[in-house]
């Protein structure tokens, strides 16, 4: 074949631009520490590595309603934890109160200490989390209890605020005030509350002393402590479920960012390594065209 | 006859003449390495015609005679490569053109569609954790517009990209007219310069180099044909004729130009107004099947083959409008989706109602209040303002009643709804004016009056993200996912099929080159051997001289 200069010239210029494409290719995933910069550099990174940054956002976002579900579930627990400890001392002082030791002054600071308690119990009721009240139901905006110990709102145990923390897997956060201050059962508003009830009937039983009743009220304390402790381990398997599913999706974030890099992002050693193969491609290209291409007989006709 | 005195000489003359003329080739040769499309001349030297001795001793040699200069050109080549040029035009535009396509959608990035998606859907959840607080529901509005806003901009990113190509397939049709035209000027000087029986070698190199450029641009074959007349020294008389899918562009002088103009008529419902329809200039109807143009027509029409509103088919390819037309269904689906709650929820193919947006709760409601009937999507409204919920359901409502679709108990409620949201499109994409206006209120996250705590419809709106049935496709993030994996690979395919064009072209060119290029030791080999002879010719006249000097002068007469 016969070769002419033109020839050399353009097979030069061609080897030179695929040779530098290459290189601009690897320089851009040096600097960028991606694989592609478009989906046709190669479709399936493109197309996985969509669904894999939208897996790591849910997981995130399902982290952070973790977070917000124990943190909630944490205020509901220690105020519950109170409550026992509320109910715990009004058993206590029933006791005692239902004791024929006790002189009128002891029985009044007894009662004294009986209505404090009556009082906080309401408090704690209406405890907010971020002004919230956490035993509301869903009207979050309302307090659960008056003054008198009456509901203050419709309340019903389906109440249930429920949290995602996974694809189609929710958690109840909450704990409904129905099934705490009444029993487990359903209340109206204006109802009275069960809860606060029993402490009224005591402290009405310690004003006018009366032993008998207040021995039987001992056992309808004790019905709500079991009450208050059925809802207390209901909760606290709920937590434990949170957290187990919150650590669940700390690994989950761990091997999804990593399968998000091991699918997008440039192996840093391979690519310094391409670039340099291909600088010293380019270089000996540059060196080889530059002496083929310069001389000619020309160069030789003195 | 016999010798004459001086015949001698003029025999070196002409190897003088010779010489020079080849000289001149060699000059004319080397000056033109560079200039495109020029092809090596060589010259066609004879000896020249013998002179008959008169004594029978056969003829007597006269010299040489250079008879013609001559081209070096393979026209078979030239074919091929014009056959080539035409899928290398074709496949470089497209492939720059998708491209740009791909920017637009910017994904993968932390930037693009999925990141936005993902940010919406991560601030209702959020909201359900805390579905009364204000500054996470205006946290949800912004994370709305800002979904409202990628469509309106990638929509009309791909306006802006189309009105471009527009632009291109006119400054193509404008390209192919005018070198059109120049062909045409050549055809007549090649032909009154040949008709005297020269060869035009210079003229032909020019014009096969605009042929060449033509053929990037679109499908043509270009050959000479014989008219089936003389020219006067007895050669057959030939035209030049390029043809586009079988009809003549350039006829010798005759050239019929393209044409573009307005389309009255849109191809597909998705176009902008006012694009180019290209046909000849006389008013047929042209078949342009590669290169450049078709190139630029296939990305501004492809809409995959789709039978077009003035009944014809689009180009089979996926181009702008085609994507816009997924854009289109993407958020028709999703607004309905989510305002509504029709969607199908089963994989039955037959779409189900269930709670949407306006099946919810605002955070004032009172027990015993109705669903708020809010559309948290709606559309740009005529002045580029969100227009409300309400409005927007009278434009549906509207809409279904001028499709035939009207309020009798056949066709409930939903139905026509339903038929009224092929009005949105990714252009007019908005949230509605209530949501913009209003957010502590009017997004509804509860599933019953009077319950600012309730994030049961808030659940039941997250939940549609992960319906597999939303789109034929999957669910939201599989949508983009397909489109882009498709754009994609296309992109792919089109890079490939260049750096293939390109490979097969760069070999054609080669092998042209290697016929027609000119190389400089040839050359110089050439100018050696021409000075070699001229020298030897002169030499001949100096000895000519000496012989003669002899026979004047010495002979002493």
């Amino acid at each position: 074949m016969r070769i002419t200069n033109n020839m050399l010239i353009n097979n030069m210029m061609l080897s030179l631009s695929n040779n530098l494409s290459r290189t601009q290719k690897y320089q851009y995933q040096l600097a960028s520490g991606k694989k592609i910069r478009l989906p046709s550099d190669d479709p399936i990174v493109a197309s996985k590595s969509l669904k894999l940054r939208t897996d790591v956002s849910e997981i995130q976002q399902f982290k952070r309603n973790t977070d917000d579900a124990i943190s909630w579930m944490d205020i509901t627990e220690s105020t519950m934890r109170q409550m026992t400890e509320i109910v715990h001392r009004m058993r206590e002082i029933t006791n005692q109160a239902a004791n024929g030791t006790n002189t009128a002054e002891d029985l009044e600071k007894i009662k004294a200490e009986a209505e404090q308690l009556r009082n906080q119990l309401i408090d704690l009721g209406n405890a907010t989390y971020a002004g919230r009240y956490i035993f509301s139901g869903f009207k979050t905006d309302k307090p659960l209890l008056d003054a008198s110990g009456n509901f203050n709102i419709d309340i019903s145990n389906s109440e249930q605020i429920k949290f995602e923390i996974g694809i189609g897997d929710d958690i109840n956060v909450n704990v409904t005030g129905s099934d705490l201050f009444n029993g487990g059962t359903d209340a109206a508003s204006g109802e009275k509350s069960k809860l606060v009830d029993v402490f009224d009937r005591v402290i009405v039983a310690m004003g006018s002393d009366d032993k008998s009743q207040l021995g039987s009220l001992l056992a309808d304390i004790d019905e709500q402590i079991d009450n208050l402790l059925r809802v207390e381990s209901g909760l606290g398997a709920r937590m434990n479920r949170v957290e187990l599913t919150a650590n669940r999706l700390d690994d989950d974030l761990v091997s999804f960012t990593n399968l998000m890099s091991k699918n997008e992002d440039v192996d840093m050693a391979e690519a310094i390594m391409n670039l340099q193969n291909e600088a010293n491609v380019y270089m000996a290209s540059l060196a080889t065209s530059a002496k083929v291409i310069q001389p000619s007989l020309v160069d030789f006709l003195k | 006859m016999n010798n004459t005195t001086y015949m001698g000489m003029e025999i070196a003359l002409r190897g003088l003449y010779s010489a020079q003329r080849g000289m001149a080739n060699v000059a004319h040769n080397v000056d033109n390495v560079n200039t495109p499309g020029y092809s090596r001349q060589v010259l066609d030297q004879r000896a020249a015609r013998p002179l008959l001795v008169a004594n029978s001793a056969g003829m007597l040699g006269m010299g040489s005679d250079v008879v013609s200069v001559d081209r070096m050109r393979d026209t078979f080549l030239d074919e091929k490569y014009w056959s080539e040029a035409q899928y290398l035009g074709e496949w470089e535009v497209k492939a720059f053109i998708i491209e740009e396509m791909q920017t637009i959608y910017n994904e993968p990035s932390d930037n693009g569609y999925t990141k936005i998606i993902s940010d919406f859907y991560s601030a209702l959840q959020t909201l359900s954790t805390d579905p009364s607080s204000l500054s996470v529901r205006a946290m949800v509005k912004e994370k709305g517009i800002a979904i409202a806003k990628y469509f309106n901009s990638v929509a009309s990113h791909f306006d802006h990209l189309q009105e471009d190509l527009n632009n291109m397939v006119h400054a193509k049709v404008e390209e192919i007219n005018s070198l059109a035209d120049q062909i045409k000027e050549l055809n007549l000087q090649i032909y009154n310069y040949e008709v005297m029986g020269n060869k035009a070698n210079d003229l032909r190199d020019r014009r096969d180099y605009l042929v060449d450029k033509l053929s990037r641009l679109i499908n043509c074959n270009a050959y000479e044909v014989e008219t089936g007349l003389k020219l006067p020294n007895g050669e057959p008389e030939k035209r030049f004729v390029v043809t586009i899918s079988g009809k003549a562009l350039v006829d010798h002088a005759d050239v019929v130009h393209l044409k573009c103009e307005s389309r009255k008529q849109k191809l597909n419902f998705e176009d902008i107004e006012n694009l180019f329809e290209v046909s000849w200039a006389d008013g047929n109807k042209i078949s342009i099947k590669s290169g450049e143009l078709k190139a630029y027509l296939d990305m501004r029409d492809g809409n995959d083959g789709l039978v077009g509103l003035n009944g014809e088919k689009s180009p089979n390819c996926r181009g702008i409008p085609y994507y816009q037309r997924k854009m289109n269904e993407f958020v028709q689906v999703f607004a309905r989706t989510f305002n509504e709650g029709i969607i199908d929820v089963d994989g039955d193919g037959v779409l189900d109602k269930i709670n949407g947006h306006v099946d919810g709760y605002t955070i004032t409601s009172q027990p015993g209040d109705p669903p708020c009937g809010i559309r948290f999507f709606t559309m740009l409204g005529d002045d580029g303002k969100p227009l409300s919920s309400a409005d927007f359901e009278a434009m549906l409502l509207d809409y279904a009643a001028k499709n035939g679709i009207t309020d009798d108990p056949s066709t409930d409620y939903d139905e026509r709804i339903l038929a009224g949201y092929s009005l949105l499109t990714a252009r007019n994409f908005s949230i509605s004016f209530d949501i913009e206006d209003d957010p502590s209120n009017n997004i509804a996250a509860s599933d019953k009056p009077g319950e600012p705590g309730n994030n049961e419809n808030l659940k039941t709106l997250m939940g549609m993200r992960h319906n597999p049935y939303m789109f034929m496709e999957g669910m939201p993030e599989d949508f983009i996912k397909t489109l882009i994996s498709s754009m994609g690979v296309d992109g792919q395919q089109y890079v490939q099929s260049y750096e293939i064009q390109k490979a097969i072209l760069n070999q054609v060119d080669n092998r042209r080159q290697s016929v027609s290029g000119v190389s400089l030791n040839e050359e110089m080999v050439n100018l050696v051997k021409y000075q070699q002879i001229y020298g030897a010719a002169a030499k001949m006249i100096q000895t000519y001289s000496e012989v003669l000097d002899i026979l004047i002068n010495r002979l002493g007469v």
